[in-house]
């Protein structure tokens, strides 16, 4: 079973994201913003993260560089609400960029392309 | 012969006819008749200096400047008589040349059929009268010279009250096209200039060609005299005469129209209208007056009266064999020539005199000015248009900006609670079996968030410059993956979809996301209009465009048409109507064609539908 860590600040989103993919048969820990996900990131070590741009405190891209430091080839899902980085972050080390959006299919489908499972 | 003339007599009578108010024709008449009557001769005339041929003893005479007497005991030697003058040949005769200084004024010649002699103080006598005859032609010259001056004077200061009247008309405005009007009016009123017909060419520097702007003149004799009769009935003074003409134009003459249509390349040297440009001078041509003269050696425009003059355009504008003679004046601005005035007589037929041509020069110089400030007042009135336009179009991109950036925050904070509303009516919707009523609660949602979803996304993409990734793209492909996007729409029936798109097809470059959006909006919006029935038309073509090639992407609905009203504003963000389409789609479809450097139409028919085409550069 996939190991998929949803690092976003809005509680309603982690939740919606965590039903949607436990019912895909994905098991899923939640962060709610980069610092927490950095710490929970060696104890659960995630097959990948779906991460967001905007959050108080640590930000997206922060964490993301954080994160590539000790996980060079762990998938990581860009998921803002907005698609205005999506040119800066596709030159970073983000795997994919996915506007926020109440269908979910275009998510769900990225993650199982990354992770390899279609 | 009365052998004792009374030579006081003679004299006094010489002498008041000199003083009386006779004319000069009926003084020397009468002088001679007196002369005549005194001396008792039988012929008393004054011969003119045109009537004194050369070579002959009279013209000899008058080179000497001394009287000749002829009679009983002398003799004259007839060698030097030409055929002419042997008439003068009497039995006695005397010639007393009359001059004033160097000027022969004629000879007086007093004949008697008799042989006889002159008596002294007959001789002396006649050599009195002549002095008197002499002082007599003198001042009726002097009279005659000044009474000419004086009329020159007067039509001077005709010719100067006229251009006053003229100039004063033309100060009355800056209007271009009114001042052209005035100044061809001026030169073919009557108590203007009084040609029949004046057309106006402008200079066009950039393309080097001279371009017909207006004409006045009849199109017909009769007209030419219903409107000279006219014109004659009215008594107002020149100038407003002039200012109040111009508002009852004979723009839609067909002279004007004529004359509007033509054009007239500067590198025509031999070309009338071309030379007086390049020339700087007035010409004033003279027509031979011969029907074949008219046939022979058309120019390439077709005027058969370019022969040897040039190349009168009176083929197009007159069609009319009798013109005969018309005259050219460049139009002066300051220091260069910025156009041509051609004036004809086409329907009196009055020739055109040099001293005419003077008149014209001397006004179209001042007309030439006033035109050339019309033109410049009205580039001035161009310029400051386009200022005002560009202050607008800042002012409006200034508050477009923040307009933008007040949407894209409230845009961001409305972002996520819908994500997650749409999430779990989803969520709610696969829970509730398809019979269920709650069914159509949690579609209804479903359908109104996916809305929302598609404003925000909208104004983002309005509102943020994205950086373009341009690459290649084959825009049938794009285009496809729009109806594959919408496929709901698509699939929906009660809608037929035609696809004509062409096999060859060249590339056109472009951001892919941006240009995909505006295709699905284009085409979202054709669906919308149709509301649920019709046909949807979707063609795509290789053009040509002033040398450029294009890929033409063509949506034609049959929907219900763009109010007129709103048509202006369809491409202006944030115009709202209750038109559900007018919302942000078009604007960003704009907004995406033209960063594209491409181009789009609307073909709009209220009631049947509207085509969006739209053009993009061809790779």
């Amino acid at each position: 079973m996939k190991r998929i860590m949803v690092v976003d600040d809005e509680e309603n989103i982690r939740f919606l994201y965590r039903e949607e993919l436990e019912e895909e048969g994905f098991v899923v820990e939640l962060a709610e913003n980069g610092q927490e996900a950095l710490e929970k990131l060696p104890l659960f070590r995630p097959d990948l993260i779906t991460l967001d741009i905007k959050m108080p405190g640590m930000d997206g891209i922060e964490t993301l560089k954080r994160i590539r430091e000790t996980e060079r080839n762990l998938p990581i899902v860009i998921c803002s609400a907005y698609g205005e980085y999506k040119q800066d972050l596709a030159t970073w080390a983000s795997d994919a960029y996915v506007v926020k959006c109440a269908d979910l299919t275009e998510l769900k489908t990225t993650i199982r392309r990354l992770l390899r499972l279609l | 012969m009365a052998p004792h003339p009374d030579p006081y007599d003679l004299l006094k009578s010489i002498i008041h006819l000199s003083t009386s108010s006779l004319s000069t024709e009926a003084k020397l008449d009468r002088m001679l008749q007196s002369i005549s009557d005194a001396l008792g001769s039988d012929r008393c005339l004054l011969l003119k200096p045109g009537r004194i041929a050369e070579n002959g003893f009279l013209s000899r005479l008058a080179s000497e400047k001394r009287p000749l007497w002829i009679g009983e005991g002398s003799s004259f030697g007839k060698g030097e008589v030409l055929p002419e003058e042997e008439d003068l040949l009497c039995p006695t005769f005397a010639c007393v040349p009359l001059y004033d200084e160097a000027t022969l004024l004629g000879i007086l010649y007093i004949a008697f059929l008799e042989n006889r002699k002159f008596s002294p103080q007959e001789t002396d006598l006649i050599l009195l009268i002549a002095k008197e005859m002499e002082a007599a032609i003198r001042n009726a010259m002097a009279y005659y010279e000044t009474s000419e001056i004086a009329r020159e004077h007067e039509k001077k200061v005709k010719q100067f009250s006229t251009l006053w009247e003229l100039n004063k008309a033309l100060l009355t405005t800056v209007n271009f096209e009114r001042i052209v009007q005035m100044t061809l009016t001026a030169i073919t009123i009557g108590d203007g200039l009084g040609f029949n017909r004046a057309m106006l060419f402008m200079v066009n520097e950039k393309r080097r060609i001279l371009e017909g702007m207006m004409a006045v003149g009849p199109d017909s004799a009769e007209d030419a005299g219903r409107i000279w009769s006219a014109l004659s009935q009215r008594r107002e003074n020149l100038s407003d005469l002039i200012t109040q003409l111009q508002t009852t134009p004979e723009s839609d003459s067909v002279l004007n129209s004529i004359v509007r249509g033509l054009q007239i390349s500067l590198e025509h040297e031999q070309c009338i209208l071309c030379r007086t440009v390049l020339e700087g001078r007035p010409f004033n041509i003279r027509l031979p007056h011969s029907d074949e003269a008219w046939l022979q050696n058309r120019c390439e425009r077709g005027c058969s009266l370019g022969s040897e003059v040039g190349c009168y355009v009176g083929q197009h504008l007159g069609r009319d064999p009798r013109v005969y003679s018309f005259a050219t004046v460049p139009l002066w601005g300051k220091g260069k020539v910025i156009g041509v005035i051609l004036v004809d007589n086409l329907y009196n037929q009055n020739p055109i005199t040099e001293e005419d041509l003077h008149f014209l020069s001397m006004f179209t110089n001042q007309a030439g000015l006033a035109i050339e400030n019309a033109i410049l007042y009205r580039n001035l009135e161009e310029v400051h248009r386009e200022l005002r336009e560009a202050q607008a179009l800042l002012v409006h991109q200034e508050k477009m900006v923040a307009l933008g950036e007040l949407s894209t925050n409230i845009a961001h904070e409305i972002k996520n609670p819908l994500v997650a509303i749409g999430g779990f009516a989803r969520r709610l919707n696969r829970t509730i079996t398809d019979e269920s009523h709650e069914k159509k609660y949690t579609e209804t949602i479903i359908k109104e968030v996916a809305r929302l979803e598609r404003i925000l996304d909208d104004i983002e993409t309005y509102t943020h410059d994205d950086s373009l990734t341009f690459e290649e793209w084959d825009l049938r492909h794009i285009v496809e993956e729009c109806l594959a996007m919408l496929s709901e729409e698509v699939h929906a029936g009660g809608i037929q979809l035609v696809k004509e798109f062409a096999e060859e097809l060249p590339k056109v470059k472009g951001d892919y996301h941006q240009l995909k959006h505006a295709f699905s909006n284009v085409i979202s919006n054709a669906y919308q209009a149709m509301n649920g029935k019709g046909r949807l038309s979707i063609r795509i073509h290789p053009v040509s465009k002033d040398g450029s090639s294009f890929v033409r992407v063509e949506v034609e609905d049959t929907g219900k048409g763009i109010d007129p009203e709103n048509l202006h504003n369809i491409f202006n963000p944030f115009y709202s109507t209750k038109d559900a389409r007018l919302g942000l789609g078009l604007p960003i479809v704009h907004k995406i064609i033209i960063s594209h450097r491409g181009q789009i139409e609307v073909d709009n028919h209220p009631g049947e539908g509207v085509n969006f085409i739209i053009s993009l550069p061809a790779n």
